[in-house]
């Protein structure tokens, strides 16, 4: 054992410290801790018991059978990005920071895959393969410090997933230490469709309470030849809305195709990367088309019949690189930016069926004048992943439950017009309860049911996901403290 | 209790040739809901295949999956199997097409999984379990899939290459594959495929390309120009490329009967290369007692084998091409075999090293055993 000696008088400490064989590969004082009691969802904290940081799969193996003998909850945690929860440590568990493992295992462009340990960083896959015309699909905004494994645990989105599908898409195998210690391997040499229930469909978006993902064998693409942007202003929401859905019917599947209504305008151009969207318009869409060169001209035509169809008040294509940068720095920082025109904001992530857009906005509306906050709306409009952003001033007693509620509300409405509570966020714990405005207790028990065949005794990061039989009230009560 | 749809699978596993029950949805069929608009699709499992693809042709939109089908086929026979064809290259497959199932679970109870939004990780991704299960975990009774629109133009282009040297190949298909063109499939055929389907008994590559016209015509100059030294190469338009590729699903053996009692097929997965491998094993073992017919994606590392023969020849056939893909890492499942010889061979290659949880997962959903005994991998 290297450095210094572990000062704890509880045994688990020392034997913990033992597995990863360096003191300074896990921690367990209450002020290290401290920094690991939420993930990116922070309304909620609570301390881990430790936080251990193995090398490799043998270690990470070893201390989930440790903590399965001594009966001690555990979890993986990646970068701790995540907006819903995932790794907060609900029941004070063993922390298995994935960070240390960040390795580029290999890269094989020939067979288009790339094998990476889950603690590398998505965006430096992309940057790893880019010199040779390649890149990693997946892009979620945290890519610049989100782990892959993370990417697998919550099958993040991204800009691009309107063209190129989600994480799920994209993983051609797993090495997974499930969670009775056992080391499993998905999809050896990343063949797809291998013999068996798709386990590597299962594993990915269960929000690291099936196992732990030590290794991960994903698909690359080849950089698209040409891209072109184009910005679309409409003084009807109904119209822009409408606009999508044609685009898309006209044959083109754009790369990505965002809308912003009024409120998020007011934001973004309050921020710090204003491009001049005009003050009185209800509606913007930015499009992007990606593909053979030959065949861009043709479907920037294409869009812009389409969206003088519908009466699009003015429409603009970028003219240069830059232009195009300027364009989607003022979208991507879109969240942050409400900062400029709110203390607060909460972001919600319900996604429903593109053409139902005018009719949620409307119930946003109602539900907006009903709390008394003001909320914009933030669209992957091509997907249907609607983005409501909830504006209100923590300060003012009261107005955070307000707010929560608001963003409940919104989801049980993308519910109720046959869509869903979370496009891309996960539910974690921030939408154990709303789970039900989706599936009822029969079909959650039968998603209960797959977990006890991995995590039979539930020990792998426990009370997430799944709202609790009976326990709703206690939840709503924790809840409320823990804003209190 | 076996579940049945269209009956085109009847080939495709099972070891119990009787059941007290044989649920039939052959007459559970129709749209349940079509919205052009959000581009998404909820059918009845036994609606046929083909059918609402035409009826979806006049919205201009599709169903992203090209199984080897024919007008009996349902689509939740093609979900349940986890069929694909050539196109999954550049379209994905049934896991990357379906968004939500209904399904009927063997306690009778209903269950939903996915919904009817594109994009969804409320939950468990529960959908996964059911594509490919061959029912033995549910029976699906309804299937939403996200649809993707019909693109402008298409062009199929096909790449003979003279006899012999599989370098040349593989060095064009690399070439391909690393250039800037988006290829929809990238099949490249046995000479005996080949023979059938051009007159020329050479490796052809078969290269779909579907999206604007300028785009199609670009990438077809772009191969015109890369075409290897004696091969030949054609252009196939619009009808004319969907044209071949009927006659291509057309000649999978399960759909023929004739060809029913004394013929076989293999769904393969490889490494996208090793794709050339196998494709020589089978010319090697073309003889006068078994002729085989294959092609794989060198795109995405799936390939078919079709084989007809005596069936002693045919299972001995199934044991060379398994020793290639077992040194590979690869599989060799045996899509169609005849009831009686498919007890002799086992017809999904070997379980995995998880099998204890995918045994678990049947024992915990389908505890008594009811749906579909023995169709499955490992005994399930």
């Amino acid at each position: 054992m290297k450095g210094k000696q572990i000062q704890s008088k509880d045994k688990h400490i020392h034997q913990l410290a033992a597995i990863v064989a360096n003191t300074r590969s896990i921690l367990y004082k209450k002020e290290d801790l401290l920094a690991y009691d939420c993930d990116g969802f922070t309304i909620h904290k609570h301390l881990p018991k430790a936080v251990v940081f193995p090398k490799n799969t043998k270690e990470v193996a070893e201390l989930v059978r440790y903590c399965c003998q001594n009966e001690l909850p555990f979890l993986a945690r990646g970068a701790g990005t995540g907006l819903s929860g995932g790794a907060i440590p609900l029941n004070g568990e063993v922390i298995i920071s994935l960070v240390k493992m960040k390795n580029l295992i290999s890269v094989d462009l020939e067979n288009r895959r790339a094998v990476v340990e889950p603690g590398f960083v998505n965006l430096k896959l992309t940057n790893s393969i880019s010199d040779k015309g390649y890149y990693y699909a997946p892009d979620p905004s945290s890519q610049s410090c989100c782990t892959i494994g993370g990417n697998v645990a919550e099958n993040a989105g991204g800009a691009h997933c309107l063209k190129y599908g989600v994480t799920t898409n994209h993983i051609l195998g797993l090495e997974v230490v499930v969670p009775t210690g056992e080391i499993i391997e998905i999809g050896d040499n990343g063949i797809p469709d291998a013999p068996g229930y798709d386990l590597l469909g299962l594993i990915t978006g269960s929000e690291g309470t099936l196992g732990i993902v030590t290794k991960i064998t994903v698909r690359i693409l080849k950089n698209p030849e040409a891209k072109q942007t184009v910005l679309a202003y409409f003084d009807d929401v109904t119209d822009g809305s409408q606009a999508v859905s044609a685009i898309i019917s006209a044959g083109i599947i754009p790369a990505a195709l965002e809308m912003m209504d009024k409120t998020a305008i007011e934001g973004v151009e309050a921020a710090a990367f204003p491009v001049g969207h005009p003050k009185n318009i209800a509606a913007v869409l930015l499009i992007e088309v990606d593909g053979i060169s030959a065949g861009i001209e043709e479907q920037i035509n294409q869009i812009l019949s389409v969206c003088r169809q519908f009466n699009v008040r003015d429409v603009k294509v970028a003219q240069d690189e830059q232009e195009r940068s300027r364009w989607w720095a003022n979208r991507k920082t879109g969240f942050g930016a409400m900062g400029a025109i709110s203390p607060d904001y909460l972001v919600q992530d319900g996604v429903i069926p593109r053409s139902k857009l005018p009719e949620v906005l409307e119930r946003i509306n109602q539900i907006s004048e009903h709390s008394g906050l003001r909320i914009a709306n933030i669209f992957h409009a091509g997907d249907g992943n609607l983005h409501p952003l909830i504006l209100f001033d923590a300060k003012i007693p009261g107005e955070t439950e307000k707010a929560l509620e608001a963003g409940s509300a919104c989801l049980q409405a993308c519910a109720e017009v046959g869509g869903t509570i979370t496009g891309e966020h996960g539910v974690g714990i921030e939408k154990r309860e709303e789970m039900r405005f989706v599936f009822n207790e029969e079909e959650i028990a039968a998603q209960t049911t797959i977990r006890s065949v991995f995590n039979p005794v539930n020990l792998l990061n426990a009370g997430k996901l799944f709202p609790s039989p009976g326990k709703c009230v206690e939840i709503k009560m924790e809840k409320k403290a823990a804003i209190l | 209790m076996i579940i049945e749809g269209g009956g085109t699978k009847k080939g495709f596993g099972g070891l119990v040739e009787h059941a007290d029950i044989c649920l039939s949805l052959k007459d559970y069929k129709g749209i349940v809901e079509h919205n052009p608009g959000d581009m998404t699709i909820t059918l009845k499992a036994g609606t046929s295949y083909l059918e609402v693809q035409n009826y979806l042709a006049g919205f201009n939109q599709m169903i992203s999956l090209d199984p080897f089908a024919n007008e009996h086929t349902s689509i939740g026979g093609v979900i349940a199997a986890n069929d694909s064809g050539p196109k999954r290259l550049g379209y994905g497959s049934a896991r990357d097409a379906v968004i939500g199932m209904r399904l009927v679970y063997p306690d009778g109870s209903l269950i939903r999984a996915g919904g009817k939004v594109v994009k969804n990780v409320a939950g468990y991704d529960m959908n996964k379990l059911f594509i490919g299960s061959m029912g033995t975990l549910a029976v699906i009774s309804e299937i939403t899939l996200k649809l993707r629109p019909v693109a402008n133009y298409q062009s199929l282009v096909l790449i003979s290459f003279p006899a012999g040297n599989l370098d040349v190949i593989k060095q064009f298909v690399v070439t391909v594959l690393d250039s800037l063109m988006e290829p929809i499939t990238l099949e490249l055929l046995s000479p005996t495929l080949a023979a059938k389907l051009t007159g020329r008994r050479e490796y052809t590559a078969a290269i779909q390309f579907e999206d604007v016209e300028s785009s199609v015509h670009y990438q077809t100059t772009y191969l015109e120009n890369l075409k290897p030294e004696g091969g030949t190469f054609t252009i196939l338009q619009q009808e004319d490329a969907n044209l071949f590729w009927q006659a291509f699903y057309d000649l999978y053996p399960g759909l023929n009967a004739e060809n029913k009692t004394k013929s076989a097929a293999l769904k393969v997965g490889l490494k996208n290369m090793e794709v050339l491998e196998l494709l020589e094993v089978t010319e090697r073992l073309e003889s006068g007692q078994i002729h085989l017919l294959a092609h794989g994606g060198l795109g995405h590392g799936i390939s078919q084998v079709y084989l007809y023969g005596e069936s002693d020849r045919i299972l001995s056939a199934i044991q060379e091409i398994r020793k290639l893909t077992s040194a590979k890492g690869g599989y060799a499942i045996v899509k169609h075999l005849p009831f009686s010889e498919r007890l002799k061979i086992n017809i999904w290659d070997e379980s995995p090293s998880y099998f204890f949880l995918l045994k678990q997962i049947k024992a915990k959903v389908d505890p008594n055993n009811i749906l579909n005994e023995k169709r499955y991998v490992g005994g399930i």
